[in-house]
């Protein structure tokens, strides 16, 4: 029993790693229409920043989240304004392909950099966690899902309580309209597009701390993103919440089934995936499209 | 002369060159004295160039022709690698059978993902398949009889001229069945898909079974290639059967070429392969041939969305014009 509330609460755990890296995918697929493939390469780049920080600096991967999210702000604004925005009308295939480009540059920018090694943050506390009769729960898993919980509380303030928000979510309703009351679809694009860089960037940070980190090791989470949205439903945070703690579950449980091993990790998600598209193609708590 | 003459005055002496070069290479050619015409390189880059003429032809017949945006062919590719491996290795059969298994196999398999898959649409289509592919080649690599993480290694062949006719071969069959497609009612019924598919399925089209032949015909013309693919290099695993990049590539090719026509792959995939392959031989090694690649995708969507058989297809004039009209139609 013990056994199953360890892998419950690891689960969820791993569940909080999926709402931080889904809910900027989420938000960029919502409000731009465009399905990121370079998302999980942004993720990375948010590990490295991390990574630098730790081994130079000795800041504490935690405090450094925020730096992360600055930088790919700027990285992800950038990116949206200068090369994104020239397609953002074409035909989907078009943002795929280019994103898919995007992703291998910053990864072979990556491998050039950092080289392919694998490299690591281990903070003091990186072994220890809190005992609880039998069960264990590690720090850095705790604070990471605590993280992920504040993230989807300010992507949701946002986008709730803010003019800014506000008139994203306008351009995500109907972009012609947004326009003709006045607002600035360049800069909202690359606004949408600066936020859900800066949402991945922490998402890497917080991945750095319980994972080796190579500059590959970013092209799984494009794909769990996926899934996490297609799972909760696209439109909302909570959605994306719901989605993430669930497919974290579902991943952890399905590996500890008998005979599947941690090798089957996309195959698990690739069977929820069409699960869901083909049973209930709106996700858990989706709106209706 | 008009373009189109041009084009196939160029493409018919590519073909007599591909066609004859190669047989200067044999012993009996080199008895007569005729010039030598290639080299062991030339061999490789031709038959890699074949073979992403087969993989290129193939998605245009389910991306170019019915409009489903598939990132899982790559998928076909290892199957078909995978069947040759397990016929010619663990079952000791001649490859001869594997030629004939593989595309059957690959075909089986798009018949049971595409009947669930190709109901989605868009984004979730496109995602779907990726999945697929990652999926089948991590459940390969998880097999012990497959040869799991280690691969499989089949009998080496060594015959250059072989795999280069097998690969032109198998071309030649992708870009005749796109022809053929093309004039048919079954060609017609996939434009419409494309196009409108409630509109299809109101005049009549069987739009799932269109879809699914589609799916599979493309599955079974992949799953040759990669069947040639495990004989000539005689070693298969994940990374070069269920390359993710790989379907990139072949994708890229047909929408440089032009998606929907029948030379368009063809032309996308010998410009792209020459040029990967001159990248790649600079000697700065295979990160800046990614680099390369990346952006080359980046500026194809940008400048070319609609490829180059549009761009030099004489409706629109090589010009600065050209590059400000595509980029005013789709940029924000």
């Amino acid at each position: 029993m013990s056994q199953f509330t360890q892998q419950v609460i690891l689960g969820l755990l791993l569940g909080g790693v999926y709402v931080a890296v889904a809910l900027g995918f989420s938000l960029v697929w919502g409000i731009l229409n465009i399905v990121n493939l370079a998302h999980g390469a942004l993720v990375i780049v948010g590990s490295y920043i991390t990574w630098v920080l730790f081994t130079r600096l000795h800041i504490d991967p935690f405090l450094s989240l925020p730096v992360d999210a600055l930088a790919l702000f700027v990285i992800g604004y950038a990116l949206q304004r200068g090369v994104i925005n020239r397609v953002i009308r074409a035909p989907l295939l078009f943002t795929f392909l280019l994103t898919f480009g995007i992703n291998l540059v910053i990864v072979s920018l990556l491998l050039l950099i950092f080289t392919g090694d694998f490299r690591s943050v281990t903070p003091a506390y990186s072994g220890s966690g809190l005992h609880l009769g039998g069960i264990v729960i590690p720090y850095i898993r705790l604070g990471g899902l605590a993280a992920a919980m504040v993230l989807a509380g300010i992507l949701w303030v946002v986008l709730n309580r803010t003019r800014s928000g506000a008139a994203i979510l306008a351009v995500g309703a109907d972009r012609d309209a947004a326009q003709l009351v006045g607002i600035d679809l360049r800069h909202m694009y690359a606004l949408t597009f600066a936020i859900g860089a800066a949402f991945a960037g922490v998402a890497g940070g917080i991945i750095s701390t319980f994972q080796s980190i190579t500059p590959t090791a970013g092209d799984p989470y494009t794909l769990q993103a996926f899934v996490v949205v297609i799972l909760g439903g696209l439109g909302r945070v909570s959605a994306t919440v719901v989605g993430g703690l669930a497919f974290g579950l579902i991943e952890v449980l399905g590996q500890s089934a008998p005979r599947l091993g941690s090798g089957y990790a996309n195959a698990i998600a690739f069977v929820v995936l069409v699960v869901v598209l083909v049973v209930r193609p709106r996700g858990l708590l989706g709106r209706l499209a | 002369m008009s373009v189109r003459r041009a084009a196939y005055a160029v493409a018919g002496l590519a073909l007599a060159f591909v066609v004859l070069a190669p047989l200067t290479s044999i012993d009996a050619a080199q008895q007569a004295g005729l010039p030598l015409l290639t080299d062991k390189l030339w061999f490789r880059i031709a038959t890699t160039v074949a073979m992403f003429v087969v993989m290129a032809s193939a998605w245009n017949i389910i991306g170019g022709l019915t409009g489903y945006a598939s990132f899982g062919n790559v998928a076909f590719f290892g199957l078909g690698a995978y069947t040759a491996g397990v016929v010619v290795t663990n079952l000791g059969l001649p490859f001869a059978l594997a030629l004939v298994l593989a595309p059957l196999v690959a075909a089986a398999f798009a018949v049971i993902v595409g009947i669930p898959l190709l109901r989605l649409r868009g984004h979730y289509f496109a995602v779907a398949t990726l999945g697929v592919g990652v999926a089948v080649g991590e459940v390969v690599n998880n097999l012990e009889p497959l040869g799991a993480a280690t691969g499989l290694f089949l009998p080496i062949v060594r015959s250059d001229l072989l795999f280069f006719y097998l690969m032109l071969g198998a071309a030649l069959l992708a870009v005749l069945t796109t022809w053929v497609i093309l004039r048919t009612r079954f060609g017609y019924g996939l434009l419409a898909i494309r196009e409108n598919e409630e509109a299809a399925a109101v005049i009549g089209v069987n739009t799932t079974f269109y879809k699914v032949a589609a799916f599979c015909i493309a599955a079974a013309l992949t799953g040759i290639a990669g069947a040639i693919f495990a004989q000539w290099n005689s070693f298969i695993n994940q990374d070069n059967a269920f390359a993710i990049s790989d379907n990139v590539q072949m994708i890229l090719m047909a929408v440089i070429g032009g998606t929907g026509t029948v030379l368009g792959p063809v032309a996308g995939a010998i410009s792209l392969e020459l040029i990967i392959q001159t990248l790649a031989g600079g000697g700065s090694g295979s990160v800046f041939s990614q680099i390369g690649l990346g952006v080359l995708l980046a500026v194809c969507v940008i400048f070319i969305p609609r490829g180059v058989i549009d761009f030099f297809g004489g409706r629109s004039r090589l010009s600065l014009r050209y590059f400000r009209q595509t980029l005013r139609e789709t940029s924000a």
